[in-house]
């Protein structure tokens, strides 16, 4: 059997509102499509988020074969196709599902089940096409963070498919307050990136928000439903004493939101390091949220302190929702022989509330 | 194909090339846009077969200004507030569509994002066209973003190279990123509002805290829950952001039995819950980032609504036309929650009633 850095396996990830294929081959990527409004492919215009299954049946032909065209890798010669099963929106997760199973059975190829949460938090090991040095060094046990629009979570990975969630928010993920404090803004959605654009010209602490379970950091929780609400406050007051915001006053708000929800996100894991029974060396960041760039200076600077080594994916694209990363992720599980042969495949399900822990 | 310094042509040439259809590829403040009439069907086909786009792909486009704007989209308060504020610049802001530009270009769902370059050359120009321009990216679909000539002419066929009727070329432009794009739609009462809401027997609290406001779920829960066995109950939850809406849920849960954490289903759209005990499961739905009533639809409500199901819907006064057609299947209890004219931070106004 082939487990060498040279499996070439076609993924595919249609979770939530993204549409993805990608071929890799080992971690190298030799193409990555992403149907969406939030990638790099979003040019100037675009669609917003259609959330509908039939979306995802609309476009996963062409993404597909466009993802395989890229790659310039045929069908037959793939070793493998991987699919996300969970979690995600159940029926977006079915039609992924349905077209593996459907391509696994015409070529004959066996199926990896990819959890979408480790497609994040492994994303930072994927090379570029023409990376050369591909030696993987033992970065185990390692700790994760994952910040998207659906999860914000602090992962201990004891090794490559053993995980445990040491950190959940228990009300909204990071990515969703982001874009809703955009939106309480009046900058529209998804408002995530236009806020951290507008921040940058905003002041530190010209207003005041609270920053979430400040003192609470032991619980190991993230919250992000009370900052939210304290902007909505803070927003009513500006208005009512001022009629409407300035351009000034959503810079400076952007910014000290933006801050407050960093500032706590980051206490947590400060928290989670300084009390680790596991000595702890590399950190691996993954998820949408990880394209903002204040974010990953304030990580970048925390590691420092904490004397770790941080690993972010080397591009753009992995950040967001895309395929590649569950061909990385794939490639991992295939080599420790986690897959199913194109006759056992009727097995695979969909699940909507996949966790890392439970893989 | 001709290409032109951008120094040695006039804004007429231009125009011209544009008005007989043509395919004209132009330096703008993030990178190269390849702009034909957006009001012209063959222009619009031209530059489809350019950019080998995929199916129900929309193009935003150009404007010289707001005003010109107004003639192709409905600009609501909070895109008005986006125009004054960042217009012109690497924004685009999708409105509603008065289809006034040529099929396709506006999305299927009717929207329009619309650009005003802060680029001179590209504002002359579609000044003296007097018509929106599409603004999408000069290189084909999922090509490397164009900051160079080259940069387009390297990735594409000679077929694709004899659609283009003009380049004008200004060297290398600053790697700057593209455009950001944001949807005010989602904003707008007039698509999504869906008549008023009439609660029969209207019942108000004044919730002061968390707790308070989970145990009003827990009660409303345990008043409706001998309906359960022949009918479902919808809980429509309607409220402001950061109102409570998922507090309330959690509230629902701790009454129904279920240990997991709820968390907010905004991103997910859906999350199911099972009570421990197996007898009835938690669906918590978020209409937020909903267009349309039919996504409410498709998540498969028709095979989920049993006399076992309890369904939990935020921001349900987005689908209320939906939610109302279960009347029959489910017993649907209205809840708004509000901020009541205090100063105490924690104070909801809480009313319900069954619809």
């Amino acid at each position: 059997m082939k487990t060498d850095i040279n499996t070439k396996i076609l993924a595919i990830d249609t979770s939530c509102d993204e549409t993805s294929a990608a071929v890799t081959q080992g971690v190298r990527i030799l193409s990555n499509i992403v149907w969406s409004q939030a990638s790099l492919h979003a040019e100037f215009g675009g669609v917003y988020p259609s959330l509908a299954q039939r979306e995802h049946k609309l476009r996963i032909d062409w993404v597909i074969n466009k993802a395989i065209q890229n790659s310039k890798i045929e069908f037959k010669n793939l070793d493998a196709i991987a699919v996300t099963v969970g979690p995600g929106l159940a029926i977006a997760l079915g039609v992924g599902i349905d077209k593996a199973k459907e391509l696994a059975t015409k070529f004959n190829k066996p199926i990896i089940e990819v959890n979408h949460i480790e497609g994040h938090l492994l994303s930072p090991f994927a090379r570029s096409r023409n990376e050369q040095s591909l030696i993987v060094d033992n970065q185990f046990p390692a700790l994760g963070l994952v910040v998207s629009g659906g999860t914000t979570q602090i992962i201990l990975a004891e090794r490559l498919g053993k995980y445990k969630i040491l950190a959940n928010t228990v009300d909204d993920a990071l990515g969703e307050a982001l874009d809703k404090g955009a939106r309480l803004l009046g900058l529209g959605y998804p408002g995530g990136a236009i806020l951290e654009r507008i921040a940058r010209d905003g002041k530190k602490n010209s207003y005041l928000l609270p920053i979430p379970m400040l003192g609470r950091e032991n619980l190991n929780r993230f919250s992000y439903s009370g900052l939210k609400t304290a902007l909505v406050r803070l927003v009513e007051k500006i208005k009512k004493e001022k009629g409407q915001l300035s351009q000034t006053d959503i810079q400076n708000l952007a910014f000290v939101y933006q801050d407050a929800a960093f500032t706590h996100l980051i206490r947590v894991l400060t928290y989670i390091i300084h009390n680790s029974n596991i000595k702890i060396n590399d950190l691996f960041v993954g998820g949408g949220v990880g394209a903002n760039v204040y974010l990953r200076n304030l990580l970048r600077k925390m590691a420092r302190e904490e004397n770790l080594t941080i690993h972010f994916p080397y591009s753009k694209i992995l950040f967001g929702d895309n395929a590649a990363m569950i061909g990385v992720t794939a490639y991992f599980s295939y080599q420790r022989r986690n897959y199913l042969k194109s006759k056992e495949i009727s097995k695979i399900d969909r699940s909507p509330k996949f966790r890392i822990d439970s893989i | 194909m001709k290409i032109v310094k951008k120094e040695h042509i006039s804004v007429d040439e231009i125009v011209n090339v544009l008005q007989n259809k043509g395919l004209v590829i132009m330096p703008t403040e993030t990178l190269y846009g390849a702009f034909v009439d957006a009001t012209n069907i063959k222009a619009v086909a031209k530059l489809n077969e350019y950019k080998a786009r995929p199916f129900g792909k929309p193009y935003s486009v150009a404007v010289a200004n707001q005003q010109m704007a107004k003639e192709y989209v409905e600009i609501n308060e909070n895109a008005k507030s986006l125009y004054d504020s960042f217009l012109p610049g690497p924004l685009t802001i999708v409105s509603k569509g008065k289809h006034q530009v040529a099929k396709g270009v506006e999305s299927e769902k009717g929207s329009l994002g619309i650009r005003i370059p802060d680029y001179q050359l590209v504002i002359d120009v579609i000044n003296k066209l007097g018509k929106p321009i599409t603004a999408t990216s000069a290189n084909a679909s999922y090509q490397k973003r164009p900051y160079r000539v080259e940069d387009i002419l390297k990735n594409i066929s000679l077929k694709q190279k004899k659609l283009i009727d003009l380049i004008i070329d200004a060297g290398e432009l600053p790697h700057l990123e593209p455009s950001t794009v944001i949807d005010t739609t989602l904003d707008d009462p007039i698509i999504l509002r869906q008549g008023d809401i009439k609660i029969k027997d209207k019942n108000e609290v004044l919730s002061q805290s968390v707790e308070n406001t989970q145990n009003l779920a827990k009660n409303l829960y345990q008043k409706y829950e001998k309906h359960l066995d022949q009918r479902a109950i919808i809980f429509a939850l309607e409220g402001p952001m950061g109102a409570g809406k998922t507090v309330f849920t959690k509230g629902l849960a701790k009454a129904m039995g279920i240990d997991e954490e709820i968390v907010s289903p905004t991103y997910d759209l859906m999350l199911n819950y099972e009570s421990e005990n197996k007898k009835s499961e938690l669906v918590h739905i978020d209409a937020w980032r909903m267009l349309t009533s039919s996504e409410f639809e498709d998540l498969g409500i028709n095979k989920m609504i049993s006399d076992k199901s309890v369904f939990a819907i935020e921001w349900a006064e987005k689908v209320s036309g939906v939610i109302r057609k279960y009347n029959e299947d489910a017993v649907i209890v209205w809840i708004k929650i509000e901020y009541p004219n205090s100063d105490q931070e924690n104070e909801r106004k809480i009313t319900w009633g069954v619809l």
